[in-house]
Protein backbone atom coordinates (compact mmCIF):
# COMPACT_ATOMS: atom_id res chain seq x y z
CA UNK A 1 0.00 0.00 0.00
CA UNK A 2 1.35 3.11 -0.93
CA UNK A 3 0.12 7.04 -0.50
CA UNK A 4 1.68 10.57 -1.47
CA UNK A 5 1.05 14.14 -0.39
CA UNK A 6 2.23 16.99 -2.34
CA UNK A 7 2.52 20.51 -0.90
CA UNK A 8 3.07 24.16 -3.30
CA UNK A 9 5.04 26.05 -0.20
CA UNK A 10 3.88 29.51 -1.61
CA UNK A 11 0.52 28.03 -1.92
CA UNK A 12 0.25 26.79 1.25
CA UNK A 13 1.54 30.24 2.68
CA UNK A 14 -1.44 31.69 1.00
CA UNK A 15 -4.04 29.14 2.04
CA UNK A 16 -3.11 28.50 5.78
CA UNK A 17 -2.38 30.77 8.63
CA UNK A 18 -0.67 27.91 10.75
CA UNK A 19 0.15 30.51 13.75
CA UNK A 20 -3.39 31.27 14.47
CA UNK A 21 -4.44 30.17 18.15
CA UNK A 22 -5.32 26.87 18.64
CA UNK A 23 -4.28 25.32 15.25
CA UNK A 24 -0.76 23.54 15.74
CA UNK A 25 -2.33 21.87 18.81
CA UNK A 26 -5.73 20.64 17.27
CA UNK A 27 -3.61 18.58 14.65
CA UNK A 28 0.35 17.97 15.79
CA UNK A 29 1.49 15.94 19.02
CA UNK A 30 3.07 17.66 21.58
CA UNK A 31 6.43 16.29 20.22
CA UNK A 32 5.76 17.51 16.85
CA UNK A 33 4.65 21.34 18.44
CA UNK A 34 8.39 20.99 20.37
CA UNK A 35 9.63 20.05 16.67
CA UNK A 36 7.81 22.69 15.05
CA UNK A 37 9.29 25.25 17.40
CA UNK A 38 12.90 24.00 17.58
CA UNK A 39 13.17 24.01 13.78
CA UNK A 40 15.02 26.52 11.38
CA UNK A 41 12.29 27.24 9.30
CA UNK A 42 8.98 26.27 11.62
CA UNK A 43 6.81 26.83 8.44
CA UNK A 44 8.96 24.05 6.23
CA UNK A 45 8.68 21.96 9.70
CA UNK A 46 4.90 22.34 9.82
CA UNK A 47 4.24 21.37 6.08
CA UNK A 48 6.91 18.48 6.29
CA UNK A 49 5.17 16.79 9.10
CA UNK A 50 1.63 17.79 7.02
CA UNK A 51 2.82 16.38 4.59
CA UNK A 52 3.86 13.34 6.44
CA UNK A 53 0.66 12.52 8.27
CA UNK A 54 -1.39 13.19 4.37
CA UNK A 55 0.38 10.57 2.71
CA UNK A 56 0.17 7.89 5.73
CA UNK A 57 -3.60 8.90 6.19
CA UNK A 58 -4.35 7.80 2.42
CA UNK A 59 -3.05 4.30 3.34
CA UNK A 60 -5.08 3.40 6.24
CA UNK A 61 -7.80 5.20 4.32
CA UNK A 62 -7.26 2.50 1.63
CA UNK A 63 -6.78 -0.28 3.76
CA UNK A 64 -10.03 1.08 6.01
CA UNK A 65 -12.59 2.54 3.11
CA UNK A 66 -13.22 4.56 6.57
CA UNK A 67 -12.99 8.95 6.11
CA UNK A 68 -12.00 10.49 9.12
CA UNK A 69 -10.22 13.74 10.06
CA UNK A 70 -7.89 13.29 13.06
CA UNK A 71 -4.44 14.17 12.19
CA UNK A 72 -2.59 14.35 16.06
CA UNK A 73 -3.62 10.82 15.53
CA UNK A 74 -0.47 9.92 13.21
CA UNK A 75 1.96 10.84 15.19
CA UNK A 76 5.79 11.46 13.18
CA UNK A 77 9.30 10.75 13.91
CA UNK A 78 12.20 12.22 11.66
CA UNK A 79 15.31 10.49 12.87
CA UNK A 80 16.84 11.36 9.14
CA UNK A 81 16.67 14.54 7.98
CA UNK A 82 19.12 15.04 5.65
CA UNK A 83 18.03 18.33 4.10
CA UNK A 84 16.10 17.97 0.97
CA UNK A 85 15.42 14.20 1.65
CA UNK A 86 13.99 13.25 4.90
CA UNK A 87 13.55 9.79 6.32
CA UNK A 88 11.14 8.34 9.19
CA UNK A 89 8.16 6.78 10.60
CA UNK A 90 4.13 7.84 10.80
CA UNK A 91 3.00 5.97 13.68
CA UNK A 92 -1.34 5.32 13.55
CA UNK A 93 -2.64 3.02 15.79
CA UNK A 94 0.50 0.54 16.36
CA UNK A 95 0.65 0.59 12.63
CA UNK A 96 4.02 1.97 11.86
CA UNK A 97 4.29 3.70 7.67
CA UNK A 98 7.77 4.59 6.70
CA UNK A 99 7.78 7.69 4.44
CA UNK A 100 10.42 9.26 2.68
CA UNK A 101 10.11 13.45 1.82
CA UNK A 102 11.73 14.84 -0.98
CA UNK A 103 11.86 18.96 -0.96
CA UNK A 104 13.28 22.44 -2.23
CA UNK A 105 12.73 25.69 -1.56
CA UNK A 106 9.16 25.45 -3.55
CA UNK A 107 7.41 22.30 -2.63
CA UNK A 108 7.02 18.77 -0.17
CA UNK A 109 6.32 15.48 -1.70
CA UNK A 110 6.15 13.01 0.62
CA UNK A 111 5.85 8.91 -0.20
CA UNK A 112 4.59 6.91 2.61
CA UNK A 113 4.18 2.75 2.23
CA UNK A 114 2.74 0.38 4.58
CA UNK A 115 5.77 -1.82 4.81
CA UNK A 116 9.43 -1.05 4.11
CA UNK A 117 9.54 -3.27 1.38
CA UNK A 118 7.86 -1.72 -0.91
CA UNK A 119 10.30 1.73 -0.62
CA UNK A 120 12.82 -0.14 -2.80
CA UNK A 121 9.50 -0.87 -5.27
CA UNK A 122 8.23 2.10 -6.13
CA UNK A 123 8.47 5.04 -8.65
CA UNK A 124 7.72 8.56 -7.70
CA UNK A 125 7.53 12.04 -10.00
CA UNK A 126 7.59 15.26 -8.72
CA UNK A 127 6.83 18.19 -10.84
CA UNK A 128 4.64 20.56 -12.79
CA UNK A 129 2.66 17.95 -14.68
CA UNK A 130 3.05 14.17 -14.82
CA UNK A 131 5.01 12.59 -17.63
CA UNK A 132 2.70 11.64 -20.76
CA UNK A 133 4.47 8.54 -20.95
CA UNK A 134 3.30 7.11 -17.31
CA UNK A 135 -0.11 6.85 -19.30
CA UNK A 136 0.85 5.01 -22.39
CA UNK A 137 -1.44 2.15 -22.99
CA UNK A 138 -2.78 2.54 -19.93
CA UNK A 139 -5.42 4.28 -18.21
CA UNK A 140 -6.37 5.98 -14.82
CA UNK A 141 -9.19 4.09 -13.25
CA UNK A 142 -10.88 4.70 -9.34
CA UNK A 143 -12.56 1.66 -7.72
CA UNK A 144 -15.90 2.11 -5.79
CA UNK A 145 -14.63 3.48 -3.23
CA UNK A 146 -12.66 6.44 -5.24
CA UNK A 147 -9.00 4.73 -4.83
CA UNK A 148 -7.16 5.52 -8.16
CA UNK A 149 -5.14 2.15 -10.30
CA UNK A 150 -3.05 2.73 -13.62
CA UNK A 151 -5.10 -0.04 -15.10
CA UNK A 152 -2.91 -1.54 -18.41
CA UNK A 153 -5.09 -1.84 -21.19
CA UNK A 154 -4.46 -5.41 -22.43
CA UNK A 155 -3.73 -7.23 -19.27
CA UNK A 156 -6.48 -5.05 -17.48
CA UNK A 157 -4.19 -5.62 -14.22
CA UNK A 158 -4.17 -3.01 -11.51
CA UNK A 159 -1.49 -1.42 -10.82
CA UNK A 160 -1.74 1.02 -7.55
CA UNK A 161 -0.89 4.77 -7.68
CA UNK A 162 -1.15 7.75 -5.24
CA UNK A 163 -1.66 11.06 -7.00
CA UNK A 164 -1.57 14.34 -5.51
CA UNK A 165 -2.18 17.76 -6.65
CA UNK A 166 -1.68 21.08 -4.96
CA UNK A 167 -0.95 24.35 -6.70
CA UNK A 168 1.85 24.48 -9.49
CA UNK A 169 3.20 20.79 -8.46
CA UNK A 170 1.98 16.96 -9.38
CA UNK A 171 3.06 14.17 -7.50
CA UNK A 172 2.67 10.39 -8.22
CA UNK A 173 4.03 7.01 -6.92
CA UNK A 174 2.94 3.94 -8.25
CA UNK A 175 4.20 0.61 -7.59
CA UNK A 176 6.68 -0.71 -10.11
CA UNK A 177 4.86 -3.98 -11.85
CA UNK A 178 5.69 -7.12 -11.14
CA UNK A 179 7.71 -8.24 -14.32
CA UNK B 1 -31.49 27.30 16.18
CA UNK B 2 -33.17 25.50 13.60
CA UNK B 3 -30.72 23.98 10.87
CA UNK B 4 -31.64 26.10 8.05
CA UNK B 5 -30.44 28.84 10.31
CA UNK B 6 -26.89 26.70 11.12
CA UNK B 7 -26.73 25.52 7.59
CA UNK B 8 -26.80 29.56 6.58
CA UNK B 9 -23.89 30.28 9.67
CA UNK B 10 -21.85 26.98 8.14
CA UNK B 11 -21.89 29.18 5.07
CA UNK B 12 -20.31 31.88 5.84
CA UNK B 13 -17.49 29.48 8.25
CA UNK B 14 -16.45 27.42 5.26
CA UNK B 15 -16.77 30.69 2.24
CA UNK B 16 -13.24 31.49 2.67
CA UNK B 17 -12.23 27.86 1.98
CA UNK B 18 -14.12 26.75 -0.18
CA UNK B 19 -12.47 25.98 -3.89
CA UNK B 20 -16.41 25.09 -5.57
CA UNK B 21 -18.46 28.12 -5.62
CA UNK B 22 -21.38 26.32 -7.16
CA UNK B 23 -21.47 23.72 -4.21
CA UNK B 24 -21.13 26.45 -2.20
CA UNK B 25 -24.04 28.07 -3.36
CA UNK B 26 -26.07 24.88 -3.24
CA UNK B 27 -25.14 23.91 -0.09
CA UNK B 28 -27.44 22.02 2.31
CA UNK B 29 -27.14 18.79 4.71
CA UNK B 30 -25.39 16.32 2.15
CA UNK B 31 -22.88 18.41 1.10
CA UNK B 32 -19.40 17.21 1.78
CA UNK B 33 -16.47 19.54 3.35
CA UNK B 34 -13.79 18.20 0.69
CA UNK B 35 -15.48 16.19 -1.78
CA UNK B 36 -17.94 18.84 -2.95
CA UNK B 37 -16.79 22.10 -1.52
CA UNK B 38 -13.33 21.01 -2.44
CA UNK B 39 -11.89 22.63 1.01
CA UNK B 40 -8.25 21.61 1.48
CA UNK B 41 -7.69 19.62 3.82
CA UNK B 42 -4.97 21.79 5.66
CA UNK B 43 -8.29 24.41 5.82
CA UNK B 44 -10.63 21.90 7.86
CA UNK B 45 -9.02 22.71 10.82
CA UNK B 46 -9.85 26.25 10.08
CA UNK B 47 -13.42 25.55 9.76
CA UNK B 48 -13.22 23.40 13.02
CA UNK B 49 -11.55 26.55 15.08
CA UNK B 50 -14.13 28.89 13.50
CA UNK B 51 -16.94 26.66 14.00
CA UNK B 52 -15.65 27.07 18.10
CA UNK B 53 -14.89 30.84 18.17
CA UNK B 54 -18.67 31.31 16.47
CA UNK B 55 -20.83 28.77 18.75
CA UNK B 56 -18.29 29.41 21.84
CA UNK B 57 -17.82 25.47 21.84
CA UNK B 58 -14.85 22.88 22.08
CA UNK B 59 -14.69 20.52 19.63
CA UNK B 60 -12.77 17.94 20.82
CA UNK B 61 -10.45 15.61 18.32
CA UNK B 62 -12.87 12.65 18.81
CA UNK B 63 -15.52 14.62 17.53
CA UNK B 64 -13.41 16.96 14.87
CA UNK B 65 -12.85 13.10 13.31
CA UNK B 66 -16.13 12.95 11.91
CA UNK B 67 -16.46 16.68 10.85
CA UNK B 68 -16.26 16.25 7.32
CA UNK B 69 -19.51 17.35 6.44
CA UNK B 70 -22.54 19.82 6.95
CA UNK B 71 -24.16 16.85 8.23
CA UNK B 72 -22.26 15.73 10.84
CA UNK B 73 -20.63 19.19 11.94
CA UNK B 74 -24.75 20.51 12.44
CA UNK B 75 -25.04 17.54 14.87
CA UNK B 76 -21.62 17.94 16.70
CA UNK B 77 -22.62 21.97 16.89
CA UNK B 78 -26.27 20.33 17.89
CA UNK B 79 -24.98 18.33 20.90
CA UNK B 80 -22.13 20.83 22.34
CA UNK B 81 -24.50 23.24 22.42
CA UNK B 82 -27.13 20.95 24.27
CA UNK B 83 -24.91 20.16 26.80
CA UNK B 84 -23.94 23.56 27.55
Amino acid sequence: MIGNDIIDLHLAGQESNWQRKGYLSKIFTAAEQEMICQASVPSDMVWLLWSCKEAAYKIVNRLTNVRIYNPAKFSCSLPDDQGDTVRGSVLHEAQTYSFISYRNSSCIHTVAVSHDIFLSSIDVYTGGSLPLDLFTNKSLVKNQDGIPYLMNCFTYSPIPVSISHHGNYVGLVQQKAVL
Amino acid sequence: MDKETLITQLKEIVKPYAKNEEALLNINENTDFVNDLKINSANLVDVVLDVEEQFNIVIDNESMERMLNVKSAIEIIEAKLGAQ
